[in-house]
């Protein structure tokens, strides 16, 4: 379980500071997939790279299993799976090699690491280009990869940063399968969108971030009560107070 | 350690399946260094025996009226060509080394007993012209002693009272030494290939990384970011070590075919192994200095326009020295770059290095790279490293 307290973080430029995030807060529950909304520059990955412990909040806290992660950010790491905003593989590396790379930095042995391997490139449906050399590889199979590495020391919550960002229709869909497996498995899962029909198809709990704040936060029925839409796209852009980057 | 460990590993890795780059930092690098040296020395050998003993043959200007001192410089080997046109234009487009201008007056002043005019004509800027300058001027001071003597003896004078001090020259250098000094290049060569043998692979695990967006995930991994800039650093140290080993070797391995080398340095195994030890250091220097300048860097082009001034640092004792020369002192040895191209020097010197001077010397040389190698990893715990889009 992720929860996040009144988070915020300002990034200085030579224009003044700009609040990238004003007290952000939300809950994220096991078996539950928490789908995190919201236009481009809203705040989304700054809000997740405070929760993997990239960066510190100026203030509010980050609990994960109940344990504040600034308490101890190597414990929280190991608890967590992320697949960042960011996703370079090593090009000179197979994609096994790179999952293996990520699995002793982990601190796994050798065959946890191969049995771990096999498990998610069979999920990933990623076994024909396994033993490849990254380089060449397509987004899909660099993202598959990616996600495979980002899992390999099986964790109990997993954070996705726009994982479908550039991804064909059928890998989209084959990703979708994966995520609700893993929340079949009882993972807490948050991902963040900007697209709405991703989030709308795939999450339990959905929270809006807009200019950095959360807007609401709820189940779909939950959104569409709170604004009195009964379609959900309207819903959102009403939320989110303009139509502005909510194009998939 | 284990983290540590497994970056060290990958790196050294990836940095092997890359065929062209690892032969040109393993291969490439040793071989050419070697081959420079054995190239300018075979060249400086030639240069220096053909100019000082073959026959030499310059102009000169108004012969006619000395024959008797053409005829001896002849004897010396130095003979009469004719030029056309203008020596003086021929001297400037650096046509001729130098040629001898003989006054019109010669004859006369020769027979009245006063000083007779020769003048040696040639461009002082000129490297090549030097030895042929020397020569001549050699020559004609023999002749003028000679006739000299032969005038007071005439006139029945001891030539001794004419020259009342006997000045000669005892060089006290050792041959080695005197070797050493043909050498003074050859340490900027070594210290450079230490100091950036390394780079880049260390441009391309910090910068690159960072470009390449492999960085981020990298760091959301419980690995310390400590051990894991370690990783990289002992990574690019490897490679710099091999790459030094490989050109040291080589160098061993050129003396046997170009015996200049052999007869000028001091090539043994031990002091082969002495020369390792002194860049082992600068290794270390190099890159952990290079790992926190391309932590700070954005991008591998950013990283690399770093390389053009710091290819210059090791050649600045060089140049302190030869504009002023200092003794050689304790406090050198702490200095970096400047106590290798010492230490090196000594070594290719055949001189003996005291165990204070080594102690003093790795004290300083590891405790600055210990220092470098703190900056760097503070540098990995910054916020803004891991945003790189």
């Amino acid at each position: 379980m992720i929860i996040a307290e009144h988070l915020r973080k300002t990034f200085k430029s030579k224009t003044g500071d700009v609040v990238a995030v004003d007290d952000v807060g939300f809950r994220a529950r096991d078996g539950e997939i928490t789908g995190l909304l919201g236009p481009n520059g809203a705040g989304k990955t700054t809000t997740l790279r405070m929760l993997y412990t990239l960066m510190t909040p100026e203030s509010g806290r980050v609990l994960i299993d109940d344990r504040d992660v600034a308490d101890d950010p190597v414990a929280a790491r190991r608890a967590l799976g992320v697949l960042p905003d960011a996703r370079g593989v090593y090009k000179r590396l197979t994609a096994r090699e790179n999952i293996r790379y990520f699995g002793e930095l982990h601190g796994l042995s050798r065959d946890v690491i191969d049995q771990r391997t096999r498990v998610l490139a069979e999920a990933l449906q990623m076994e024909d280009f396994l033993d490849r050399q990254t380089e060449g590889f397509s987004q899909g199979q660099r993202t598959k990869t990616a996600i495979a590495r980002a899992l390999v020391h099986d964790p109990r919550n997993v954070i996705l940063d726009e994982p479908t960002n550039g991804l064909d229709v059928m890998t989209t869909r084959g990703l979708r399968g994966f995520l609700q497996h893993l929340r079949g498995e009882g993972r807490c899962v948050i991902f963040s969108s900007h697209i709405m029909q991703e989030v709308a198809a795939l999450c339990d709990r959905i929270v809006v971030i807009a200019h950095g704040r959360v807007t609401a936060e709820g189940t779909p029925d939950e959104l569409r009560a709170q604004t009195g839409e009964t379609n959900l796209e309207d819903a959102f852009v009403k939320l989110i107070g303009s139509e502005e980057g909510l194009q998939a | 350690m284990k983290a540590l460990l497994t970056v060290w590993m990958k790196e050294l890795r990836e940095f092997a399946r890359d065929r062209r780059t690892l032969l040109l930092s393993l291969v490439m690098g040793p071989l050419l260094t070697p081959a420079l040296l054995i190239g300018m020395f075979t060249l400086i050998e030639k240069k220096a025996q053909s100019q000082s003993e073959k026959p030499l043959e310059i102009a000169m200007v108004g012969a006619e009226n000395a024959p008797n001192l053409v005829a001896w410089l002849a004897g010396q080997g130095i003979t009469r060509k004719t030029l056309k046109g203008d020596p003086d234009a021929a001297v400037r487009a650096q046509d001729e080394d130098a040629y001898l201008k003989v006054s019109k007056d010669f004859a006369k002043d020769w027979r009245e007993g006063t000083p007779a005019l020769v003048e040696i004509v040639h461009d002082s800027t000129r490297q090549d012209a030097r030895i042929p300058v020397q020569r001549l001027e050699g020559a004609l001071q023999r002749y003028g002693q000679q006739v000299g003597a032969l005038r007071l003896l005439a006139r029945g004078i001891n030539p001794g009272i004419a020259s009342p001090l006997a000045v000669s020259h005892t060089d006290l250098s050792t041959p080695e030494a005197r070797k050493g000094m043909i050498m003074s290049f050859l340490p900027y060569l070594f210290i450079l290939s230490a100091f950036l043998g390394g780079a880049y692979l260390i441009i391309d695990t910090t910068a690159g990384e960072r470009e390449r967006q492999s960085l981020e995930p990298l760091l959301a991994t419980p690995a310390r970011r400590s051990s894991i800039v370690s990783g990289k650093i002992a990574a690019a140290s490897t490679v710099g070590m091999l790459s030094l080993l490989f050109t040291l070797l080589a160098l061993k391995l050129g003396a046997q075919f170009a015996p200049g080398i052999g007869r000028n340095l001091d090539v043994t195994f031990l002091a082969i192994m002495k020369m390792l030890l002194v860049l082992a250091p600068m290794v270390f220097i190099g890159t952990t200095l290079l790992t926190y300048i391309a932590a700070g860097a954005k991008s591998v082009k950013e990283a690399q326009s770093y390389m053009t001034v710091l290819m210059l640092l090791p050649m600045l004792p060089t140049i302190i020295l030869m504009v002023s020369p200092v003794k050689e002192a304790l406090w050198q040895f702490t200095v970096p770059f400047l106590a290798q191209n010492q230490l090196l020097l000594k070594v290719v010197r055949s001189e003996v290095i005291s165990p204070l001077e080594w102690l003093v010397y790795c004290a300083a040389g590891f405790g600055l790279a210990g220092l470098l190698w703190y900056a760097a990893t503070r540098r990995y715990h910054q916020e803004r490293l891991a945003i790189s889009a």
